[in-house]
């Protein structure tokens, strides 16, 4: 009896080891040689559930991408490459510049004749007309975003595709930025390969989304290889059509582009600094120890600070659903308490131009966008931040005082306290918020700070109506040929308002008739110094009432390259004109072609 | 109670470990006199400030000099741009530039900057030269033209009225200033955390409200359990059956997932340090509660207490003057562990998140939690963690020492 008992009890024990040696040599791997790889960190999160082009959740970052500050065109393509360095559109798919009509109401362009999609058709304007129909027929992100300004997508004949923009009733264009947009953000989908999908789906919508699309038709460079949730590789196409000399002339160098799925930045960024990681597209605090103190081989766009171009502004909103915040003194005052300087060097660890530099307004600190409004005229509406005794005469002023004397201020008899939100675990951001919070200590204004989950933060931040934030942050757009306008009116537009699921402005529910009525001439507007007047006004406007105060100014896409196994990254010296897009986004891509091995 | 006291004191691991808690205890008091001010102020501007004596650089200019005229001091200055490494690395790029370096020392730092001088030339793209490297050889030579540049530094001024520079003063390689003549110099003997505070001065700070969390959480802790063990040991029966039952339960939840819940459902701006220490306290009260009512069944049936019974005492009485001195001691053993637990609970909390609101206090496993957001422990930020970790070792190392004193004196058969 005895023995049996030790014989099963050594069963059972032998048992349990041998499942889990098979469930761990259960995952496969690949090997890839690390000098044809190419590897990425900070782009892909958690495992792709597909490569579908027509779909919004097949988190697959890497293969699907569109976004107006470049789309990613590494599997798929769009018409035209967008360089945020100097606004200009490369043709990809397309053949030439696009061209406008005379009255700005339709955009002709032209396809090249040596795009071919990977099964060897030729891309055809038919591909370009029906993808447009299919992303408005299936109301995917695309589809819905463009809607609104995109009349119709036609094909003229096999190799010309015209685009008309949806009229005003008074027959002018309602946005002409944004169909610019479109042709750098959209991506081309085959025409065949859709019916096939159609196909398959009976042309149920919803399926058409879910589907993996396994047998997809691209025409980018590369395409899916491997993935599972540790890795995503897409191999090169090696009868890509843009060896052709109309277009590159020549192959992509990689082989491979690899993104492990690391669980945080921190493993990213570890592998970074192990040479694992060749692009890095995360924030990394204080990034110039990598190279003045560990002596690593990593560099970034610019050498000196902010080490890449910033393009955007993570933003503080103000609540105006909650009472005292409808008062645009206590507004005001509290954005003027703030130390700007402390959130540029410990959120962004100086990786950010400072407020003194480019003083705030709508626009990013691109020349660009700085050159749209007038400086002076907004000068005497400008603050510097850490301003608390001009914070306080503005609060005294406005006969919001302290009356109890506890050193808290109140509002109609109560205690103002409020709550300076945003998601847990974003670190820039929540070092942001603090400072926040330690400005309203400084001025009399309890300000506490809460750091919820983002999957809760978002739900209430995109609702019709909330008042569990008070001040909570959200980003504003980057660089895209519909900037600055489309910031002004994700900062300021009223139609945003009672909205359910609102992904786009205005999350404080700021009101103002007049901006309304700026945000809507400003796309018609043709004459230059009618257009400057207008944006000058929008600055005016925002700097007086302050619905929301932008805390830092951020790089689209973080670049920091090790230079360990790759060379001849995008450099802001070397005069080739390539954007820091982690040679995936927009024209960033044309860094891809001229990379080279360090030891070859 | 002298002689018990007496007793305590005689037990060495008791007294070190008392010894090391007091300690902590008159850091917390003495430091916040020597060093006064709100721990949380942001004084720095940058993350990770590192631990040494800040000097300040425009108060030095205008302080009265003394000449020193020390060896070697050009050789350290040199030295302290130029390393080992920096010299192959330069011969390096006069092998990639195919410059002769046929009997060149590198050791020999006036040839080798002379020729490095008449050589380098940041515009050069040598073959091969990856960006990281070149952009190293440019900060090389630049620190190397700053530290072997004029004998002599203008430091001058912008006046504002006229816009033209007047020189304001002069220094000499040999000018030194003593440091206790400059107005503002900052010792800061464990550096800055990533907002720019004082570390030292939060972590005295938060030293005391995490012992104030093991406080008020071994506090409750105790008082559940006791009361729970005491009222079901000596009624037994069907009281004891529920208390049993709630026991039972607390006990396969693990106490920490319900802590984490109970801490994810307050929201964070009503999530103080009190609060926290509550939370802590009403999830780890089972084994006190256990522990309590085994010794009190075996009291229960004692001579004395059945005599106390049928005097017709009450029930307070009897559990108050008949049971509660017999576990007192064990009472009091537990108390210290509850602390210690306490506050080992806040830090993995506050690692997660989960902890107190964060502008109000410092706290120790808050200043981990940013310490780790803030990746310190990847860029080498040691004094942002490190002593966190090690005060939060040492206190609850030194209750620990406490308690296993305590048991050696209380406990008979551990009792030499």
């Amino acid at each position: 009896m005895k023995h049996t008992r030790k014989i099963l009890s050594l069963l059972l024990a032998l048992m349990l080891a041998c499942s889990l040696t098979i469930v761990s040599a259960g995952a496969e791997t690949v090997e890839l040689p690390r000098n044809e790889t190419l590897y990425f960190a900070g782009q892909q999160w958690g495992s792709i559930n597909g490569w579908n082009p027509l779909s919004d959740d097949m988190n697959n970052a890497m293969g699907i991408t569109q976004d107006a500050g470049g789309a990613r065109t590494i599997m798929y393509e769009t018409l035209y490459m967008y360089n945020m360095l100097d606004g200009s559109l490369t043709p990809l798919i397309a053949d030439g510049d696009f061209v406008w009509n005379d009255a700005h109401t339709e955009i002709t362009v032209k396809i090249k004749p040596a795009a071919k999609w990977s099964d060897g058709t030729p891309i055809t304007a038919q591909d370009v007309a029906y993808t447009f129909e299919t992303n408005v027929k299936l109301g995917n992100a695309k589809g819905n975003g463009y809607k609104p300004y995109v009349e119709s997508v036609t094909a003229v004949d096999d190799s010309t595709v015209l685009i008309k923009a949806m009229l005003t009733d008074a027959g002018v264009a309602v946005n002409p930025l944004q169909l610019v947009c479109f042709l750098e953000e959209c991506y081309v989908v085959q025409k065949a390969w859709i019916q096939t999908l159609e196909a398959r789906c009976s042309n149920d919508t919803t399926a058409m989304k879910n589907d993996a699309a396994e047998d997809v038709v691209w025409s980018g460079p590369y395409t899916k290889y491997f993935a599972n949730d540790q890795k995503v590789v897409l191999i090169r196409d090696d009868n890509y059509w843009g060896q052709d000399a109309s277009m590159w002339g020549s192959l992509p160098v990689p082989k491979y582009i690899a993104h492990v799925i690391y669980a945080d930045n921190a493993a990213g960024q570890s592998a970074l600094k192990a040479g694992e990681v060749d692009v890095c597209q995360e924030f990394i605090a204080n990034v110039q120890d990598l190279w003045l103190k560990d002596g690593l081989p990593i560099s970034t766009y610019l050498n000196e600070a902010p080490y890449g171009i910033c393009v955007n502004m993570p933003t503080a909103w103000f609540n105006l659903d909650i009472p005292v915040l409808q008062n645009a003194s206590v507004r005001k005052a509290i954005a003027m308490a703030v130390d700007y300087d402390a959130i540029n060097q410990n959120a962004m660890t100086g990786q950010s131009p400072t407020f003194a530099d480019v003083p705030r307004s709508c626009m990013n600190p691109t020349a660009g966008e700085q050159a749209t409004f007038d400086h002076d005229a907004v000068k005497d509406l400008q603050w510097v931040g850490n301003d608390i005794e001009g914070a306080k005469a503005l609060l005294e002023a406005a006969g919001i005082v302290d009356s109890d004397g506890d050193g808290w201020r109140e509002f109609n008899g109560e205690k103002i306290t409020l709550n300076s939100c945003c998601p847990n675990g974003w670190t820039d951001w929540m070092a942001a918020m603090e400072i926040v919070a330690a400005a309203g200590k400084s001025i009399g204004i309890e300000i506490t700070t809460e750091f919820p989950e983002w999957s809760v933060y978002q739900t209430i931040v995109t609702a019709t109506t909330q008042t569990d934030y008070d001040i909570f942050m959200m980003w504003t757009d980057s660089a895209t040929p519909a900037q600055p306008w489309g910031r002004i009116r994700m900062m300021m537009s009223s139609e945003f308002i009672g909205v359910e699921g609102n992904w786009s402005g205005n999350w404080g529910h700021y009101s103002n008739a007049r901006i309304d009525e700026i945000i809507k001439a400003i796309p018609t507007t043709t004459d230059a110094t009618e257009l400057k007047n207008l944006y000058t006004e929008a600055v005016q406007i925002y700097l007086t009432d302050v619905p929301s105060f932008s805390l830092m100014y951020r790089p689209n896409k973080f670049h920091a390259v090790n230079e360990s196994v790759w060379t001849n990254f995008p450099d802001s010296t070397d005069g080739r004109n390539i954007p820091p897009t982690d040679c995936t986004d927009g024209y960033g891509i044309a860094a891809l072609y001229a990379l080279e091995l360090v030891n070859p | 109670m002298k002689n018990t006291l007496k007793q305590v004191f005689h037990s060495p691991k008791f007294l070190v470990g008392f010894c090391i808690f007091t300690s902590i205890l008159l850091m917390m008091i003495i430091y916040p006199l020597v060093n006064p001010g709100n721990p949380l102020e942001m004084i720095g501007l940058g993350t990770f400030a590192e631990p040494g004596t800040y000097v300040s650089l425009y108060d030095s200019v205008g302080t009265k000099t003394s000449t020193l005229k020390l060896d070697g001091a050009d050789v350290k200055r040199i030295d302290q741009v130029l390393s080992g490494e920096d010299r192959v690395n330069m011969l390096n790029w006069f092998t990639a530039d195919s410059i002769d370096i046929s009997g060149l020392d590198i050791t020999d730092t006036d040839t080798l900057l002379a020729m490095w001088k008449a050589n380098f030339d940041p515009s050069i793209r040598l073959q091969g030269m990856t960006k990281a490297m070149r952009n190293y050889y440019i900060r090389l030579n630049d620190n190397i033209n700053a530290a072997a540049s004029a004998d002599i530094l203008t430091v001058s001024e912008i006046d504002a009225s006229t816009g033209e520079t007047v020189e304001k003063a002069e220094i000499n390689k040999t000018d030194y200033v003593n440091v206790g003549d400059v107005a503002n110099v900052k010792t800061l003997p464990l550096g800055t955390d990533n907002f720019g505070r004082d570390t030292l001065k939060e972590l005295v700070s938060a030293c005391g409200t995490s012992i104030r969390i093991g406080l008020i959480a071994g506090t409750v802790a105790t008082f559940i359990g006791l009361l729970l063990g005491l009222l079901g040991g000596y009624l037994g029966g069907f009281v004891d059956d529920i208390v049993m039952f709630f026991t039972n339960i607390f006990t396969v939840i693990p106490s920490f997932v319900l802590l984490i819940l109970i801490s994810y459902s307050i929201s964070q701006d009503q999530r103080g340090a009190n609060t926290i220490a509550i939370v802590i306290g009403f999830t780890s009260w089972v084994w006190t509660a256990r522990s309590v009512r085994s010794q009190v069944i075996s009291l229960r049936n004692r001579d004395h207490v059945n005599l106390s019974r049928l005097s017709g005492h009450s029930l307070m009485r009897i559990i108050l003057t008949d049971i509660l001195p017999y576990i007192a001691s064990y009472v009091v053993m537990a108390f210290i562990l509850q602390i210690s637990s306490g506050i080992l609970a806040e830090a993995q909390l506050s690692l997660l998140g989960l902890g107190p609101k964060t502008t109000d206090v410092p706290t120790l496993g808050l200043m981990m939690n940013w310490a780790m957001l803030y990746s310190a422990h990847l860029n080498g930020s040691w004094w942002a963690y490190f002593p966190v970790i090690l005060t939060i070792a040492f206190i609850s190392f030194s209750l620990n020492l406490m308690n296993t004193g305590l048991d050696q004196v209380f406990n008979p058969t551990l009792r030499d």
